[in-house]
């Protein structure tokens, strides 16, 4: 009863502050439409190249843009000065120029995956139009298909990207909400006035974390709602497995911020700590890229921290269809984490 | 109902830097209100917080209502009410929302209605909290320690950084509560506070309690009733010279010299007589009654506001 009326009275509050929610509840949503628009699969991206116009255009200059044009290429043809504007602007990931002999061509070393990609395509179109040109068989390319890792039909980015979100949304729920509210309560002697109280202390926690589970269950839908809406994007796994899953990161994520709470005195403190883990996860652990091109030290040692695993686990159940056989070590990890926040939470919370 | 409504003995709390409380004894009858007036840092917050439960003594005795801590510690919280230094709400909650839901923590409430109108708050019961002046905000936590009906109520420093209109009313309000015949503790560094509200007070200093009295036993212990102050305009000159020539102690206290006397009535002609030889340029003479301020001056040696 004195429970229950904690609770909706936290929601009541909660529900007056219109710009906190807007955030809670908008921000994942407008993420993922926003990347997973951008980056929406389907027809494959044209890979842009510049192309510096010769004094004089010669058969192999002919013979290369031909083919170039039966690859996923846009072609921007410049006058060298036009060419050397645009590169200095930075807005060039790839320059071909012709010379007497052959060509030269440059790629942005600030877009090294984009250009590294392109440089690729335009020495396979290099490779077939000199065989034109001397007459020989055209040599074969190797016919290739998108498929996710779990060979699931629904495999564009927003479809990667959304299990990432609902991570973000459950580490940023712990870290920031739960965690730095604790903070300020004691901070301000929010904690002391109901101290002074009869009422005993763990309703009013009860409470508050029955508020933010609730918080986080509506986020979680609503961004699997739009999700399907906008991009058709399916749970392919077990609804059992996935509540699972998330039940165990929630546990995860919840204590650690109520252990982190206690390490710091002041709300700026505890930014600084809370900021200190929230970055390298939120970057290293795969929620809006996965980690392939990282040196290899970087992928194992990001996954003892408890995002990675889990968004792994997620993914599998959630895109893949998966069961969690394989990923026993990784949910283990999360597990350890929620247990051993837990633990410091329970020793070290202080209310003053 | 026989008990008294506090009893504290050899009070002790030690942080690492201070001694915050060195062996108090108090002693509050109920229906008093009582009040430990003390500069900042003297230890009364300390010690209220040790009365109130907040904080653990190092050593010592305590009685609220005539019941321990240890053993009664959910009934004492129920039958007192305590004010903090500074109490912290949401932004966006309401005076009549904060009261409901404090009000909800106990085995009995008074209604929300009843309190803001003795904190006179009603034309504010649904405002926001944060929209509230600081004064409003003052008696809205007041009344929140009232929201239990308590009989023991605990104010510390109901009245800093209010402007003087709202504070008195906010006096106003402690008065009421003594009229529904509860027992009030306060501090307060302000020593017209402390004689305006207060029945009995103890006077602390450094972690001790340096004497307990009625404001009029107090100030009657001073040898000295009344002070002779002469004002200056733009600081008072020295004294040296003067305070010789006349024969009794002279203070200086900003733009004043006061001249701390038993008999009024036969300094003053001595005075103005030695002021008139020595060409000093007072602008005015003032004899008043000594205040707890001088009871504090000559206990402690210094002003309360220093």
């Amino acid at each position: 009863m004195l429970l229950w009326r904690q609770f909706l009275m936290e929601w009541k509050l909660y529900s007056r502050d219109r710009a906190a929610m807007f955030w809670t509840f908008a921000f994942p949503v407008l993420m993922l439409l926003g990347f997973g628009v951008m980056f929406k699969g389907g027809d494959t991206p044209r890979l842009s190249v510049v192309w510096v116009k010769p004094a004089q255009l010669l058969a192999k200059d002919e013979a290369l843009l031909k083919t170039l044009e039966k690859f996923p290429t846009k072609l921007l043809a410049l006058s060298p000065t036009e060419a050397e504007a645009k590169w200095s602007r930075g807005e060039t990931t790839v320059q071909v120029e012709p010379t007497t002999d052959g060509f030269r061509m440059k790629v942005n070393s600030y877009l090294v995956a984009q250009g590294q990609m392109t440089a690729q395509v335009v020495q396979q179109a290099f490779l077939i139009s000199q065989s034109e040109l001397q007459g020989q068989p055209l040599p074969k390319l190797i016919p290739v298909s998108m498929e996710s890792p779990g060979h699931a039909k629904s495999a564009n980015y927003a479809a990667f990207l959304l299990p990432g979100l609902l991570g973000m949304n459950l580490m940023s729920m712990g870290l920031f909400a739960v965690g730095m509210v604790n903070v300020s309560y004691r901070e301000k002697g929010k904690f002391r006035r109901l101290a002074v109280t009869p009422l005993p202390k763990w309703i009013f926690l009860m409470g508050q974390v029955l508020h933010r589970l609730t918080v986080t269950l509506i986020q979680t839908v609503f961004l699997l709602f739009v999700g399907y809406l906008v991009f058709g994007i399916e749970n392919h796994g077990s609804y059992l497995l996935l509540t699972l899953v998330m039940v165990l990161g929630t546990a995860c994520f919840m204590a650690m911020g109520f252990a982190l709470s206690s390490f710091a005195d002041t709300s700026e403190t505890y930014a600084a700590i809370s900021n200190l883990l929230f970055f390298p996860m939120m970057f290293l652990s795969g929620v809006y890229f996965t980690l392939d091109a990282a040196p290899k030290w970087l992928q194992q040692s990001v996954i003892v921290l408890p995002l990675s695993p889990f968004l792994k686990a997620l993914r599998a159940v959630f895109n893949d269809g998966s069961g969690l056989a394989t990923h026993m070590l990784g949910l283990g990890i999360v597990a350890t984490w929620a247990a051993l926040c837990f633990g410091l939470a329970v020793k070290r919370f202080r209310w003053a | 109902m026989n008990e008294s409504a506090l009893r504290v003995r050899g009070l002790r709390k030690q942080y690492p830097n201070v001694l915050a409380v060195d062996g108090v004894d108090l002693d509050v009858q109920r229906g008093e209100v009582f009040g430990l007036l003390g500069p900042n840092g003297a230890g009364k917050t300390t010690t209220l917080e040790i009365i109130e439960g907040l904080t653990d003594a190092d050593s010592g005795e305590i009685r609220v209502l005539g019941l321990d801590w240890k053993h009664h510690g959910s009934e004492i919280r129920a039958r007192i009410g305590v004010q903090l230094q500074s109490t912290s709400l949401f932004n966006k909650i309401t005076p009549r929302e904060a009261l409901t839901l404090y009000g909800g923590y106990y085995p009995k409430a008074r209604t929300a209605n009843e309190l803001l109108e003795l904190v006179q708050l009603t034309e504010k019961a649904d405002a926001y909290h944060i929209t509230l002046s600081g004064g409003q905000m003052q008696r809205l936590a007041l009344a929140m320690a009232l929201v239990n009906d308590p009989e023991l109520v605990f104010l510390d420093e109901p009245t800093t950084g209010l402007d003087p209109q709202a504070r008195r009313s906010l006096w106003e309000v402690v008065r009421r509560i003594k009229a529904e015949g509860r027992t009030v503790i306060l501090t307060t560094h302000y020593m017209d506070e402390a004689e305006a509200l207060c029945d009995r007070l103890a006077i602390m200093d450094h972690g001790r309690v340096l004497t307990i009295g009625t404001p009029p036993e107090l100030i009657a212990q001073l040898e000295i009733p009344s002070v002779v102050e002469l004002s200056f305009e733009g600081g008072a000159p020295p004294v040296d010279g003067f305070a010789a020539a006349l024969g009794t102690a002279v203070e200086v206290r900003g733009d004043l010299w006061e001249i701390p006397t038993p008999d009024p009535k036969s300094l003053l002609p001595k005075l103005l007589e030695a002021a008139e030889t020595a060409r000093i340029p007072y602008q005015q003479v003032h004899v008043r009654r000594a205040t707890l301020e001088d009871v504090f001056l000559h206990k402690t040696g210094r002003s309360l506001r220093e």
